[in-house]
């Protein structure tokens, strides 16, 4: 029996346990997202249909397939299944590191979203996003910001509705042992995210907070030589270029042709949001500093 | 080898690799404008994180070093025949293999190599300052076959750990690979004969030479202009724990910062590339 669960605003049913996930007890209707397992995806796609967008993914114009080499193949069709081959004998914790990510994003761009490579933040009324590269600090943030009481409504995969509401993802950050150390979190009841790395998940309240919330505020997290945090805001067409350098997998969304919406999504989002850069020193920030920046900016611009 | 595709400018840290970039840089734009040290166009580093999570489509924070080196070479070919990417990019690591039996550095995706040679008695103290590590750390490194830069278990580094190895192995990995054509390149005959030097290796990249312009854009990359402009506005590929990226760039510096006992120590463990090289002379003594 598959078992129920929620995530960006989604309901899915799948026969892969998804302890990340808030379960869900039963549903009226089927489920928006299945997820089943299907050992017949051994290989790469054949026919005309198919664009390869990389050595590990192709796309036709309703389906896309990954291929995480030794974990596992994903087909991922219509915004509304994804199907899933581990590989041999590999652990399911490796398996869903990517199902979450890189097919969940895929699955989002199906479905029509803005998807940003970053976290969201629930801020009450409305949503910060922090935006970046990884090893940007994204993470480690967000925890810092979760220890402080506040929801963190997605973790690396930010999914943005038409309105510019962000919606509640997985409810976990993957934190490295040495941000979790910085952090003075204890690791030791942790799970790791595949069994060969010093990296765990970190769960959050599983709150099933299910409304999208607006994003008011973005910052797009970046580092510097210099000692101290900088905070540039940027305003007009200065905003549309990070969105578009920070959206998740941009192969992706360039390989599934959403190119034009995708320019559309960009603007629109851009105009609907306060946008700051922030950048903090290459080593050694203070993260409660960061935290405080953030909070001190955000209530320069409350929400309406 | 690939008519099109990518260059590499390989080096162990701290062998004239910046300064090859800048004269590049300097050299593609056209010889007539100031480089900008912290916008070299010349391409990437072949151990971008991004590089690998773009083109593959997943993240390589959630992989084991092992597993990024199996996708590496396989990225590499599809930027160099399917995106079409070109350009020349620097590389720390050492010619090697992955556990899948591939060169990590794609042949297929490979057009040109040159791989940039530096006295390793001039390498160390370097090294060390670069690293912020006393020379006799730098010397211990340069012997360890295990060495390796960017190697993070418990954490994000925005490189892929590189393997280096040994800095004798990391020289004949290169200079000796039977996949692809490696031009050497001493960054002491960079200092001696400029003109001559870049000339050599520009040409082994495929670069029709032009001898003026060539010319105009070593004297822009003159060593007091690069550490004058990190000194002004920062060199963002300056280690955090280094405190200047641009340090003295001498020839033969070693005499003054190693101890003879560190000279002796450098000679036993590299003695027979530095020959090889002609660092050493025929009686085994640095020259």
């Amino acid at each position: 029996m598959p078992t129920l669960y929620q995530a960006y605003g989604l309901t899915i049913s799948s026969e892969i346990d998804l302890p990340e996930l808030p379960q869900l007890s039963g549903l009226a209707q089927p489920a928006d997202l299945s997820i089943t397992r299907d050992p017949t995806l051994t290989s790469a796609p054949t026919g005309d249909e198919w664009v390869q967008l990389s050595p590990y993914a192709w796309t036709t114009p309703t389906a896309f397939m990954l291929f995480v080499p030794d974990v596992a193949w994903f087909l991922i069709e219509g915004g509304r299944t994804i199907r899933v081959a581990p590989i041999g004998g590999i652990d399911m914790a490796s398996v869903r590191v990517f199902l979450l990510g890189s097919a969940i994003g895929a699955l989002l761009f199906q479905r029509g979203f803005l998807v940003l490579h970053g976290n969201a933040v629930d801020m009450g009324d409305a949503c910060m996003l922090c935006l970046g590269v990884s090893g940007a600090g994204k993470s480690t943030l967000a925890a810092a910001f979760s220890a402080r009481g506040y929801n963190v409504l997605a973790d690396d995969v930010v999914a943005v509705n038409a309105d510019g509401q962000a919606l509640p993802g997985i409810p976990r950050i993957k934190i490295w042992r040495d941000a979790a150390e910085r952090l003075a979190l204890s690791t030791g009841s942790l799970d790791r995210i595949r069994p060969q790395m010093e990296k765990f998940n970190l769960p959050l309240p599983k709150t099933l907070v299910s409304a999208p919330r607006p994003v008011k505020w973005v910052f797009l997290l970046g580092k510097h030589e210099k000692p101290d945090f900088e905070l540039t805001h940027l305003n007009g067409i200065a905003r549309f270029g990070p969105l578009m350098a920070n959206t998740y997998r941009r192969r992706f969304m360039e390989g599934m042709d959403l190119n034009a919406d995708h320019l559309a999504q960009c603007g629109r989002f851009a105009g609907l949001v306060h946008m700051a850069q922030v950048r903090r020193p290459d080593a050694g920030f203070d993260i409660d500093g960061l935290v405080d920046l953030l909070l001190e900016d955000m209530s320069k611009v409350p929400v309406a | 080898m690939t008519q099109q595709g990518l260059s590499w400018l390989a080096s162990y840290p701290k062998s004239g690799n910046t300064w090859f970039r800048v004269v590049l840089s300097a050299y593609l734009d056209g010889g007539e404008s100031e480089v900008d040290l912290n916008a070299l166009q010349t391409g990437m580093i072949g151990s971008s994180r991004l590089w690998v999570d773009d083109v593959a489509g997943f993240d390589t924070a959630d992989l084991t070093p092992a597993e990024i080196e199996r996708l590496r070479p396989h990225v590499y070919r599809w930027s160099a025949l399917h995106d079409g990417m070109g350009g020349y990019h620097k590389i720390h690591d050492a010619y090697l293999y992955n556990d899948a039996g591939e060169p990590i550095v794609d042949p297929v995706a490979t057009s040109g190599a040159v791989y940039l040679l530096r006295n390793p008695l001039d390498v160390a103290p370097s090294f060390a300052a670069h690293l912020g590590v006393d020379i006799d750390r730098a010397i211990k490194l340069m012997s360890s076959p295990n060495a390796s830069l960017s190697r993070n278990d418990k954490g994000l580094n925005p490189q892929m750990m590189q393997r280096m190895g040994t800095w004798s192995s990391h020289v004949e990995s290169w200079v000796d690979a039977t996949e692809i054509a490696c031009h050497v390149l001493r960054y002491e005959d960079m200092h001696a004969t400029p003109q001559q030097s870049f000339a050599a290796a520009f040409a082994a990249l495929g670069l029709t030479v032009d001898h003026e312009k060539l010319a105009r854009a070593i004297s822009l990359a003159a060593f007091d202009k690069l550490s004058h402009q990190e000194k002004s506005g920062g060199f963002r590929e300056r280690p955090s724990k280094a405190k200047q990226f641009f340090r003295s760039g001498q020839m033969g510096g070693w005499r003054k910062s190693l101890t003879t006992d560190q000279v002796v120590r450098i000679v036993a463990d590299h003695g027979a590339v530095m020959k090889r090289f002609g660092y050493l002379d025929a009686h085994g003594e640095p020259v």
